[in-house]
């Protein structure tokens, strides 16, 4: 980040960092590689009207090829992508300019390729290579509305704090519990434990992503602390109390952590789909390819 | 009783922390709460667990909660415990020693399981990530990727090298591999003559990485015909032509139907210059239809005798003619109130001579026996009716007439007043002529041979009544007749995808009076009905609608080793 020091008697207007000020990953540099994918989208458009071939358009004509090249080449560098996001020291333009173009271009690939087929379709893996790509498209698009919606979702949910932070005081309130129970009955000790000992935070993917954990020992020590409320002892209800107390803030912490993780689950599974649908549309790709060539 | 207790705690695996107390009670009582002797101040511990008391039998340890002790190990509700024996209280383990002096029982307790840092044990149970169980990305993207190299990739590569080539003589192999995996390759459908070996790439596809070789084609399709006779002058024209492959029109993999390439931009790229590239072969230029296709040129004959023709275009002024060599008016025959002809009065209709050829698309030859005779015979005396001349031999006439006549003068029996008596007696006299008799019968019968002849060569009663004759020096011909079947023979029309029109649509017989008339109709007859190959209001025409690329009459195209 370039540090820009205003200089004296500037008007105090623009904010010290122009460049740096964060905008949305669609909206980067003013929608530019959006006008970029839209130009090349209507030259692929005009290509394709001004081909008139002595059959009919097909991946086989003079700008069926044009298409075709342009499309796979457009797909080597949209996998490039995912190796870019891990080059943490490179410089080659910034991840954020490099997410823009690739989720614009992606989306113009979708119209490249469709003219590219000349909307002929069979059971061949010609045509699997395209469905793949229209699957790899199209959970991207989930992507982008999961990368638009949850963030905000998440910053809420977490009001400030992070998640080693939240993960921290589950378990200050798990050792305080433990304490705290020390003089309760033998069943509310055996379910504090449970609480205490068997904490589940995160899980199977299903879960995760649900937010639902139905076997949470916290919920059932809350359950239990219920039914024997009423026959507690005088001397002992200070303890009672306080053990409500802790098992109600774990239950709210718990609550934050698993929206946490249920939230950022969600931006994750679509690439469940995005990564290995797109790996399975490279080796489709290469053998529709190969295939043109070996049956030249 | 008195007890020392001594807690244990270890740091490390060496140093052993020991703090002792001296406990005096009856009974030993173990639990969490602290009204207990011995205090486990851990959760998991019940407020009493267990209670150590001296018995008969000795040392006696027994639950007091819901959970069973473990004694050495074993679950047990109560024991007896003698120095040595380890009891597991939770997570507490309480070890019975020997006791020192001055005390009943001692015994050592040490936290055996503690509980560790707590996030430690928090982030141990927690599986934050969905990568963190279950498949990854990484896994499934490989997986994916395997699969797709297996079945896009390796298995139709596997597969071709078994595909065999089919010959039209050879039945075709029945394959037992799976059709799904052998067509995954297929880039569009089969067209369907194609269809019975659509498995085996290997017919066509002869070689990896290279185009598909007229030999593959000349397999099946040997003798193909020519586009242009082998000794036409094409100029540049020639060698672009002989190196174009097969495949170039035919394309495959282009659908069910299709295999031609219909379009007629696909022929118009040489034809639209082939006038200044090759003006030997005599073709005109053509950019399109019905725009840019020149008006028809029709062969026609010249002279019949030589035989020469020409090409001419329709719609001239004057207009072309066609010299047949015969004299004949279709005006004549079409009377619309009709003939009297031998067989009654008839109307006549062009179907009365043109008869079809039985694929439809033309007519049979028109020829005097078939056509003609029916009404036109060709007697010479009207005394004697039942003798014609022969038809088609000039030369022949002269003597079958002479011949008859010798013939009936030879016979007798004739009836006229005014021939000879020997000719007149009756048919079978045995009287021998005298010489006189003999010339005198002689030349009865050159006279009445003269007078035949006279009608048949001289007047328009004769032969000269359909043909062009001459007779000078004696000598009698008639000019050859030469009648074309096919006036448009570059083209092909079919006669019988028309047949809901009239004839006299196109072709203007009933005022067609002389036989040198051209009525085959020019190109304007055609694009009434007939647009381009993408018209909407139209029937959609191209090129090979009327022209064949492929022409047997010229030979082979390619010979069988051509291509490779």
């Amino acid at each position: 980040m370039r540090a820009n020091v205003p200089a004296d008697g500037d008007a105090p207007s623009r904010p010290l960092h122009e460049e740096d000020r964060h905008t949305s990953f669609l909206m980067y540099r003013r929608f530019f590689y959006l006008k970029v994918a839209t130009a090349a989208v209507v030259v692929a458009i005009i290509l394709y009207l001004v081909d008139v071939p002595l059959g009919e358009p097909y991946g086989g004509t003079w700008a069926g090829y044009v298409l075709g090249t342009v499309g796979a080449l457009l797909i080597l560098w949209l996998l490039w992508f995912g190796y870019r996001k891990r080059s943490y020291r490179s410089n080659q333009g910034k991840l954020e300019a490099w997410l823009s173009a690739h989720v614009y271009l992606g989306i113009a690939l979708l119209f490249i390729a469709t003219l590219h087929t000349g909307f002929h379709f069979g059971w061949n893996i010609h045509t699997a290579a395209y469905v793949l790509m229209v699957l790899v498209i199209f959970s991207g698009f989930f992507g982008i509305y999961c990368y638009v919606h949850y963030p905000r979702l998440i910053t809420d949910n977490r009001g400030g704090i992070t998640m080693p932070q939240i993960l921290g005081r589950i378990a200050v309130v798990n050792d305080e519990l433990r304490a705290v129970a020390m003089t309760v009955d033998d069943a509310t000790a055996r379910l504090v434990t449970a609480a205490t000992e068997r904490t589940e935070i995160g899980g199977s993917k299903l879960q995760q992503i649900s937010g639902r954990y139905p076997n949470c020992a916290t919920t059932r020590a809350l359950h239990g602390l219920d039914e024997v409320a009423a026959h507690v002892t005088p001397e002992r209800q200070a303890a009672y109390r306080q053990v409500r107390v802790l098992l109600d803030e774990k239950a709210q912490l718990l609550a934050r952590a698993r929206h946490d993780i249920s939230y950022k689950g969600m931006m994750d599974v679509w690439l469940y789909f995005h990564v290995p649908l797109s790996f399975a549309l490279l080796a489709t790709l290469f053998a529709h390819v190969l295939s043109v060539f070996f049956y030249w | 009783m008195q007890v020392e207790v001594t807690f244990l705690t270890r740091r490390g695996a060496d140093a052993v922390m020991r703090k002792s107390q001296t406990v005096t009670a009856e009974a030993i009582r173990f639990g969490r709460g602290t009204d207990n002797e011995v205090q486990f101040p851990d959760i998991r511990v019940a407020l009493r667990a267990a209670v150590l008391a001296p018995r008969e039998a000795g040392l006696v340890i027994e639950r007091a909660g819901d959970e069973m002790l473990r004694v050495n190990g074993e679950g047990v509700a109560s024991a007896t415990v003698h120095p040595g024996d380890k009891i597991n209280i939770g997570p507490y383990e309480v070890v019975i020693v020997e006791a020192p002096a001055g005390f009943d029982a001692a015994l050592t307790v040490e936290l055996a399981q503690p509980l560790g840092d707590a996030l430690e044990r928090l982030l141990s149970q927690s599986h934050i990530g969905l990568g963190s169980a279950g498949w990854t990305k990484r896994s499934l993207a490989w997986t994916l990727f395997s699969l797709c190299v297996l079945f896009a990739l390796i298995v139709p590569l596997a597969v071709y090298p078994f595909g065999t080539v089919v010959h039209s003589s050879r039945s075709v192999p029945n394959f037992a591999s799976i059709d799904l995996v052998n067509m995954s390759w297929n880039a569009g459908s089969i067209g369907n003559p194609h269809r019975f070996f659509a498995q085996n790439c290997a017919t066509c596809h002869r070689a990896a990485f290279s185009s598909v070789p007229d030999s593959a084609c000349l397999s099946c399709h040997s003798d193909v015909g020519n586009h242009v006779q082998a000794s036409a002058d094409l100029g540049p024209s020639g060698p672009k032509l002989q190196s174009m492959r097969c495949a170039q029109c035919h394309e495959e993999h282009r659908g069910v139907h299709s295999l031609v390439i219909q379009a007629q931009a696909l022929c118009v790229d040489c034809h639209e210059q082939l006038n200044e590239t090759a003006p030997k072969a005599g073709t005109a230029d053509v950019t399109g239809f019905p725009a840019g296709h020149p008006q028809f040129r029709a062969t026609l004959v010249v002279d019949a005798a030589k035989p020469t023709f020409t090409r001419q275009a329709l719609g001239t002024k004057p207009p072309p003619e066609d010299h047949s060599g015969l004299v004949f008016s279709h005006e004549a025959h079409l009377i619309k109130t009709g003939l009297p002809t031998p067989n009654g009065h008839k109307v006549m209709v062009c179907a009365d001579c043109h008869i079809p050829e039985p694929s439809g698309q033309g007519f049979l030859p028109i020829t005097f026996e078939g056509q003609c005779h029916s009404c036109h015979d060709l007697k010479f005396d009207a005394d004697l009716p039942w003798r014609e001349v022969p038809h088609g031999d000039a030369a022949a006439v002269k003597i079958a007439v002479d011949d008859f006549y010798a013939h009936i003068a030879l016979q007798g029996g004739v009836q006229d007043a005014a021939a000879p008596a020997f000719v007149r007696r009756p048919v079978g006299s045995p009287e021998q002529p005298t010489e006189a008799e003999s010339k005198d019968a002689l030349a009865w019968a050159a006279g009445r041979a003269a007078n035949a002849m006279a009608i048949i060569w001289d007047d328009k009663r004769g032969c000269a009544y359909c043909h062009v004759t001459e007779h000078a020096n004696g000598n009698f011909t008639v000019a050859p007749v030469l009648m074309r079947a096919r006036f448009l023979p570059e083209a092909r029309f079919d006669h019988s995808k028309h047949a809901a029109q009239q004839c006299t649509d196109c072709h203007d017989a009933p005022h067609s009076e002389k036989s040198s008339d051209v009525m085959i109709p020019g190109i304007e007859s055609c694009i009434a009905c007939h647009g381009s190959e993408r018209a909407d209001l139209k029937t959609q025409s191209t090129c090979t609608s009327c022209h064949l690329f492929h022409r047997q009459e010229f030979g082979p195209m390619k010979t069988a080793n051509a291509g490779q």
